[in-house]
């Protein structure tokens, strides 16, 4: 079987943060170990991304059982076009934070093992993409968030540490209530892997499973991955978790690990509770108005929120909690009303696929340009030692490169065509168009939603461009960068470079490099966004394959292919033949469960 | 039956326990409360796989079928990632100690930039002013001190 190439993702990240971890005893070697690691982590999703979704013969799905155990005894990872796609969509912002790392954590950052935690964080977040067992989403979450916490605490200051409590203690609490929710489903349904699980629920009366405790437990997931997602009512620890982050790190926490929340409500709820039913009517029609109104609330607050800070960091911060409420109101707005038949891609398909492709162009969009933002605030930080907006104004002439990174982001989030920001608004604003169509009920409250969003989304990105970038040269402006950037600073003198300061008001250890670095890549990203809204054709395509992977949960089912014990041991009478049983079939998760209750 | 039953009732009043020093203000109790959820979570689980069976380790097939070995595992992992939380959660709470020079969720909750800016709070502002004002100085040695061999 060609499996392995599933796992490779996750090898590479787990190799780059043991080899990162031995290396730190040269800070230029662990340095150059992060670098390989993380091009070889865009290596290996390419190639797992060509395996899965350019196989000849349309998207297929790999499956990889852990020590060749079989599904559903054993551990399976899965990588079907979702999980593809959403590894695709980090890859590209681990390459980047990774790259600005190096130039911006300072030698005592370093010794503080900051790259193996990176990539530790990589690991997790890739696991929780591949893998196919309910369980083992849980420790990859750990893993993700263990790195994370140290992550935030980094610098361990007076606003870390008390950020981070909130962000470790609401996790942890969350990680309790999914332990919970796990353990629950479990017991109803006497299975852990998803494929197994989505089986046993759309055919609950073959396998005996009592599906209405399915609908609570699946409620208690739900708030769990709003918490990981960001959004209302669970959102509180985003803003002052993000700015004490190290801008790298945030960067990857917006862009990625927010992604997480969002691609476990994809995965639960359209491919292993899509099929479920509860007194004649499926999973979604229960969802589908709690997402709507995780995602309105989310999207005015958020927006709101952000109209009013004084500061770029805290600015991005909301922005954040409202553009997920973006990403999240197609997925509820298409589980409304499903079975809606819509035209995508030239293909006459159902509207639950449209909202996913929704979702995920959306979130590709704002995995590029929170990022981006992100990383230029870092700069500016890294540069004048604060974002506050009174403290800064007039840097348009001083730094074009990264002024025009800026805008772009910026208009990425507004959805300016041609970057990628305006398909993804477009195909969330037609979601939702098409739903109010096909008979969705308060569809007129979301589209106004999402207007009010909208406009708020061009209010906030337009007073943060003024504040920052227009206007006149703000003392602190002229005194630390006197001249434009590119002109002076980089032709060779190096004399400009020591004026800058570092966050703490001491003495700047940036040098110019590491400045046109930082630069670089928040222009790389800013490209990369223009050039895949220009090729929005390829990234529609990959995410609408992407979309049919998460809704067909019976092709999902069949290419895991879970060994069925139903067939032997009907549950009805499955403590009789859980006596009967051999050694070996007494390992049978469904008759000891049914046994062990009796 | 009746095991289940009482641990029923123990799980209850464990998750009660839990959920009410989570919201005390003192951040050790909430850590505490974090913890006990944790550890009622884990209890849950195993009560998830039944009791009635045989320990699910030597004798196969031999008289009652075992227990569901399952949930002990995936329990086994469950201790292991929360004893790693619960550690971090008690250092960092002594870090916050160390620069706030308070454990008390309000006066944390005053120092909140989005908070205090949210209620319009130049109050708020001065209060959090006048409590850290003396603590600023030997915060800052402290970091510049631990910092560097802490890991």
């Amino acid at each position: 079987m060609t499996g392995q190439i599933v796992i490779a993702p996750m090898l590479v990240a787990l190799s780059t943060a043991i080899l990162a971890l031995l290396a730190r005893f040269d800070g230029r070697v662990e340095k150059a170990v992060s670098l390989v690691g993380a091009g070889g982590y865009a290596v290996a999703v390419a190639a797992l991304f060509d395996a899965v979704v350019l196989a000849p013969g349309g998207p297929t799905t790999l499956t990889y059982g852990v020590s060749d155990w079989q599904a559903p005894f054993g551990i399976v990872l899965v990588a079907d076009a979702l999980s593809a796609f959403m590894l695709a969509l980090a890859a590209p912002v681990v390459v980047a934070a990774a790259v600005y790392s190096v130039v911006s954590v300072d030698e005592r950052g370093q010794r503080l093992s900051y790259h193996p935690l990176f990539h530790f964080m990589v690991l997790g977040v890739s696991g929780a993409f591949l893998t196919g067992d309910v369980f083992n989403l849980f420790v990859w979450f750990e893993v993700m968030l263990m790195s994370s916490y140290v992550l935030v605490l980094f610098y361990s200051g007076r606003e870390h540490t008390r950020a981070a409590l909130g962000y470790v203690v609401l996790n942890l609490l969350a990680s309790a209530l999914m332990l919970v929710a796990i353990g629950g489903l479990y017991a109803t349904t006497g299975t852990l892997n998803m494929a197994d699980m989505a089986r046993r629920l759309a055919d609950p009366a073959a396998y005996g499973v009592a599906v209405a405790p399915t609908l609570g437990l699946g409620a208690l997931l739900l708030s769990v991955f709003a918490v990981k997602a960001g959004t209302v009512p669970f959102h509180f620890w985003v803003p002052s978790a993000y700015r004490a982050a190290p801008a790298p790190v945030t960067a990857v926490l917006a862009g990625v690990v927010k992604k997480v929340g969002v691609y476990a409500v994809i995965r639960l709820f359209f491919t292993v509770f899509g099929g479920a039913a509860y007194a004649s009517t499926s999973t979604f029609a229960y969802v589908g108005p709690v997402l709507m109104l995780l995602a309105g609330a989310s999207i005015i607050l958020g927006g709101v929120g952000a109209a009013g800070r004084e500061d770029v960091d805290g600015l991005l911060a909301f922005s954040s909690i409202g553009q997920v409420g973006f990403i999240v109101l197609p997925l509820g707005a298409a589980m409304t009303v499903p079975a809606a038949t819509t035209t995508l891609a030239g293909a006459e398909t159902m509207l639950a696929v449209l909202g996913v492709t929704a979702a995920l162009v959306y979130s590709l969009t704002h995995a590029l340009a929170k990022p981006l933002l992100f990383l230029a605030s870092g700069t500016i930080r890294s540069a004048l030692g604060t974002t506050d907006f009174a403290q800064l104004g007039g840097l348009a002439r001083r730094t074009p490169l990264l002024a025009g990174g800026f805008l772009l982001g910026s208009l990425a989030l507004v959805g300016v065509p041609p970057i990628l920001g305006f398909f993804g608004k477009l195909l969330v604003f037609r979601t939702v168009a098409e739903g109010i169509a096909a008979g969705m009920p308060a569809g007129a409250l979301a589209a106004a939603t999402m207007l009010v969003g909208a406009i708020l989304t061009i209010a906030y990105v337009t007073r943060g461009w003024n504040q920052v970038f227009w206007g006149e040269p703000t003392e602190r402006v002229q005194q630390l960068i006197p001249v434009r950037w590119g002109r002076s600073r980089f032709a060779g003198d190096g004399d400009a470079g020591s004026s800058s300061i570092a966050p703490d008001g001491g003495p700047s250890t940036v040098t110019d490099r590491a400045l046109v670095v930082q630069v670089a890549v928040v222009v790389a990203l800013a490209l990369g966004l223009v050039g895949l809204g220009v090729g929005a054709e390829v990234v529609v395509d990959a995410a609408t394959d992407a979309a049919h992977a998460a809704t067909g949960t019976d092709a999902y089912v069949e290419a895991v292919a879970p060994v069925d014990p139903g067939a032997e041991y009907s549950p009805s009478h499955a403590a009789g033949a859980a006596n009967a049983s051999d050694g070996s079939h007494s390992l049978d998760a469904s008759a000891a469960v049914d046994g062990g209750e009796r | 039956m009746t095991a289940q039953v009482v641990l029923a009732a123990t799980l209850g009043l464990l998750f009660a326990l839990g959920t009410f020093l989570v919201l005390r203000r003192d951040v050790v109790r909430v850590v505490w409360g974090v913890s006990i959820i944790s550890q009622a979570a884990n209890v849950y689980l195993i009560t998830m796989g039944g009791l009635s069976g045989g320990a699910p380790i030597g004798s196969f097939g031999e008289g009652a079928p075992p227990t569901d070995p399952l949930v002990q595992a995936l329990v086994l992992t469950a201790i292991v990632i929360g004893f790693g939380t619960t550690a971090l959660a008690l250092v960092l709470t002594y870090r916050v100690y160390e620069e706030h020079g308070t454990i008390d969720t309000h006066a944390l909750a005053e120092a909140d930039p989005d908070r205090a800016s949210a209620d319009g709070g130049t109050a708020n502002r001065a209060v959090t002013a006048t409590h850290d004002g003396p603590l600023d100085t030997e915060t800052t040695d402290d970091r510049m001190t631990h910092g560097g061999d802490e890991r």
